[in-house]
């Protein structure tokens, strides 16, 4: 359909009340999504947001292209189902990371090595809200947001890592603050051709008391003002930039797969899981 | 003869299914009707495996039985497990080198066989040796052995075609081919088509005709070919072989699926396989087949595709089938199209994954959290199988709901003769669709039970999990609620207003049956001929096949039970419950006390089910039957 009017943030959105609580993560992330999906005039029909369950999983209600929202773990297979039956469509799957990490690990992994041309945003705030509370894979160890009645004694996984060792194209972090950031990487990553996965640190101010915006506020920095260049341009210099502690020489093969693709990678140091050697990646 | 049996075992691995496919093409090349059942372990190498099959010169045989008239064995433990399967005067195919070999060294040879043997050959006095059986056979049963040094003739063939000897033993299947040519007499044009067709490497193809030929010349001189068939009066033009596998997936491409989602599982994943063969991607007629993580994923792709337009299905078992079940319901929810076809197998758990069953009627049916409307289809032969995969779709879309369609393992790995599907028949039907320019589109718009579907890309439109309002976003509303859940339910009075009763069931039998057999499934072969040798022998059997569960023939079983009487119904099933009774009583209120069922995860055999038909008749009101190995 050829369209002759431009499309505005406005006409992103719908009438669906946004029931998310009061200064949830999520706003930042749809707000990020409105802006990113205007400038690059998405034709709303031809779009899909494909969610999972959990407080991400409301996300295709409010946007104004066309939203699938699926099983709890299952957005993947669902969005990978619409994009090889229907290539021609731009299908943005936004998940949280109970969905990704936890119940629908095994399609994470999947994805990678498939390469599909999609793009995953991750909510990742460390607990399962909707169920209020309890601690999620990416909540590191002996944490103890406010729900849990002890610890938590699991590690967490490192969603940047799996995503590099399964095989994903694109892998950027952002955070749920930074809107205008957020945008430009959720831009690139549906431009990207390939599986592209965007973490995104999202405050559940509800239920986890730790990962504060505060918290974020403080130890958030942007990779590409330091200097990073995100394109692997060549297996050598892949094979240059991992500290060896991190990236053990058996994932170089990872590696190269990556040789043939964009690694834009906003590193923003965070808490928690990542050594300070992550950021090469 | 009009009909011939044989049972040709050995090794899984040794090469018993491409015997299996040479024989079934080379006799229907000539003329002949074949069903040719495969039953195996789940292993790849070792352990034993058979071919069971019935040749008929006047019809395209479907059923299955017991005793055989010639049982070709590649190695010793085929001899043990299959003798008490051959007829009085049957022939016994063996190889001589194994004389010596004594039942209770087999190390692949399951502890209870060996037992049984044990007792039974302490009571004849043998000593557990092949050659011990073979004279019993000779001298008891009539039987005449077709001794062959399988050594020699392989040594013959590396001498002839010059073959390096680490080679030569890939020639054994073929040394049984031969022989089994040999005494029915097939045609040397048809034996040499199926080699050709089997082995498109000229050399191969060349040492394995010679292989055929050096047997049965020298079968021919010592025995002649006593089990020489008539001359084939089926009337049938053009004939298919396949395996239930194969036909469905031809019928999948007849019916334009676009995307097919799999796990690999037994004994699905040769549909997907045969599938994959004919994969194009891009342009016209373009199929995907897409092997997924998992189950989980395999549906809910299938899903997603199915939300683009295409028509989508997947192919699984028992426990692909349980992981389904979550994204059924989506789909059921959703009113999305997409198919399941269903392999039964032996359960619950890994349970018996090479074995048949029908077990998974019930889940069938009722897998699910919630309501929400489905058909269930389920076939009986390959040539149902064949239509019911197209009809599937065709239900599937025109009441957006899931379709079942339940087949398995004997179907799945049966080659059998089908009459050429006429496709002029085939109608495509894809439901009604959403015109384009719309101003606005409601997916779940409530005018009507069944709203116009668009496609991914056509207009912006929600789907949820949740319940949902006409636009498919989220609605707690207790007043929508009660409009959407009518609105999918009554789908089912739908289906059950359109799809004629007679698509449901068919009946085969006397006019006026004293006693009706009822069954559903791979059962129907069987039961018909059961039937049929009933009649003969002055038993008004007949057999009433369900051929679809949901919509349920409701109106013709009860006439049909009121004339011959609720007490003269038997159930005869492949599981423990008699699963289709229950469904039968749910549906129509007519309990079904008697019952034929069998549960070795080994097809029904036509002697058994004689057999229990008789028994029930003199009062019993359960018969559980297990005749095979």
């Amino acid at each position: 359909m050829e369209r002759k009017i431009k499309l505005t943030i406005n006409d992103y959105k719908t009438n669906v009340w946004v029931d998310w609580c009061p200064g949830c993560g999520n706003y930042g992330i749809l707000s990020a999504m409105y802006q990113a999906f205007a400038d690059l005039q998405l034709e709303p029909e031809k779009t899909v947001v494909v969610s999972g369950i959990g407080c991400s999983g409301k996300t295709p209600h409010f946007i104004n292209v066309t939203g699938v929202h699926t099983l709890h773990g299952r957005a993947l297979p669902y969005a990978e189902g619409i994009k090889l039956a229907n290539p021609d469509l731009t299908v943005v799957v936004n998940v949280g990371d109970g969905d990704l990490l936890g119940i629908g690990a095994a399609h994470f992994v999947a994805l990678g090595r498939r390469n599909v041309d999609l793009v995953v945003i991750m909510h990742d705030n460390t607990v399962y809200g909707l169920t209020k509370g309890q601690a999620s894979p990416t909540l590191a160890r002996n944490l103890q947001p406010k729900a849990l009645p002890k610890p938590n004694i699991q590690d967490a996984v490192n969603p940047i890592g799996l995503a590099i060792a399964a095989g994903y194209t694109f892998i950027a972090r952002g955070y749920a603050a930074r809107v205008q950031h957020l945008k430009e990487l959720i831009k690139k990553a549906i431009l990207h051709k390939g599986a592209a996965f965007i973490d995104v640190l999202q405050p559940c101010v509800t239920y986890d008391n730790i990962h504060t915006y505060d918290y974020y506020n403080k130890r958030v920095y942007d990779l590409q003002e330091e200097g990073w260049d995100p394109m692997v341009k060549s297996l050598r210099s892949f094979r240059r930039r991992p500290p060896r502690h991190w990236l053990s020489p058996t994932r170089v093969m990872v590696g190269y797969q990556l040789v043939y693709s964009w690694l834009i990678q906003t590193y923003l140091r965070s808490r928690r899981d990542t050594p300070r050697g992550c950021r090469i990646t | 003869m009009n009909e011939l049996r044989y049972i040709i075992g050995g090794p899984q691995g040794g090469g018993l299914e491409t015997t299996s496919e040479i024989l079934s093409w080379a006799f229907a090349w000539s003329g002949y009707g074949i069903i040719s059942d495969r039953e195996y372990f789940s292993n790849i190498k070792g352990r034993h495996s058979y071919v069971h099959a019935t040749v008929s010169a006047t019809e395209l045989p479907k059923h299955l039985t017991y005793p055989v008239d010639i049982v070709a064995a590649m190695d010793a433990e085929t001899v043990f497990t299959h003798f008490n399967d051959l007829r009085d005067g049957g022939y016994l195919i063996y190889n001589s080198d194994d004389d010596s070999v004594n039942y209770a060294s087999i190390p692949s040879m399951e502890r209870e066989l060996r037992d049984r043997l044990s007792e039974q050959f302490k009571g004849l006095g043998l000593d557990g040796t092949v050659k011990s059986v073979v004279k019993y056979l000779q001298g008891n049963r009539k039987v005449r052995v077709v001794a062959l040094s399988f050594k020699e003739l392989l040594m013959e063939i590396q001498k002839r075609e010059g073959i390096v000897p680490s080679q030569a033993s890939r020639y054994i299947s073929t040394i049984l081919v031969g022989a089994v040519a040999a005494i029915t007499d097939i045609s040397q044009e048809s034996i040499d088509y199926s080699l050709r067709r089997r082995f498109t490497r000229e050399d191969v193809y060349r040492h394995n005709r010679a292989m055929a030929n050096i047997v049965i010349d020298l079968v021919k001189g010592q025995f002649g070919s006593e089990l020489k068939l008539d001359p084939p009066k089926i009337g049938v033009r053009s004939i298919l072989v396949a395996s239930g596998n194969d036909a469905i997936a031809m019928a999948k491409v007849v019916a334009g699926v676009r995307f097919q989602a799999y796990y690999p599982i037994t004994p699905a994943a040769d549909e997907s396989f045969t599938l994959e063969e004919y994969e194009t991607l891009g342009g016209e007629g373009s199929i995907i087949i897409f092997q997924t993580e998992d189950e989980l994923a395999a549906i809910n792709a299938a899903i997603g595709a199915a939300l683009t337009g295409v028509r989508s299905s997947v192919a699984t078992s028992g426990p692909g089938f349980d992981l389904m079940v979550e994204g059924l319901g989506w789909a059921g929810h959703n009113e999305v199209p997409v198919v399941v076809t269903y392999y039964q197998r032996g359960g619950p758990s890994t349970g018996q994954p090479t074995r048949g069953g029908q077990s998974d009627l019930l889940s069938s049916v009722f897998a699910s959290h919630g309501e929400y409307p489905r058909i269930v289809l389920a076939s009986g032969d390959h040539e149902e199988a064949f239509y019911d995969a197209i009809d599937a779709f065709n239900y599937a879309e025109t009441y957006q709901v899931p379709v079942i369609h339940l087949v398995d393992k004997f179907l799945a790995n049966t080659i059998a003769t089908i009459p050429m599907p006429n496709l002029d028949n085939v109608r495509i039907t894809r439901g009604v669709l959403a015109p384009r320019g719309l101003k606005e589109y409601k997916r779940f718009d409530l005018s009507s039970p069944i709203s116009p579907r668009a496609f991914l890309g056509d207009y912006v439109m929600w789907y949820t999990g949740d319940e949902h309002d006409e636009y498919g976003h989220i609605n707690e509303d207790p007043i929508n609620r009660v409009r959407m859940m009518n609105k999918r339910m009554s789908k089912l009075d739908i289906i059950d207003r359109e799809i004629p009763e007679e698509r449901r069931y068919s009946y085969f039998g006397p006019d006026r049956p004293d006693i009706l057999l009822v069954g559903w499934g791979f059962v129907k072969g069987v039961a018909v001929k059961a039937v049929e040798e009933l009649t003969e022998e002055g038993i008004g059997a007949g057999y009433y096949h369900i051929r679809m569960f949901i919509p349920f023939p409701r109106n013709s079983l009860t006439k049909f039970a009121n004339e011959v009487g609720a007490n003269n119904l038997i159930a005869v099933e492949h599981n423990y419950m008699a699963q289709a009774s229950k469904l039968v009583a749910m549906n129509t209120g007519i309990m079904i006390n008697k019952s034929i069922v069998k549960y070795t995860g080994r097809p029904m055999y036509v002697h058994e089910l004689v057999n229990a038909v008789k028994n029930v008749l003199r009062g019993s009101t359960r018969e559980v039957v297990s005749y095979g190995a």
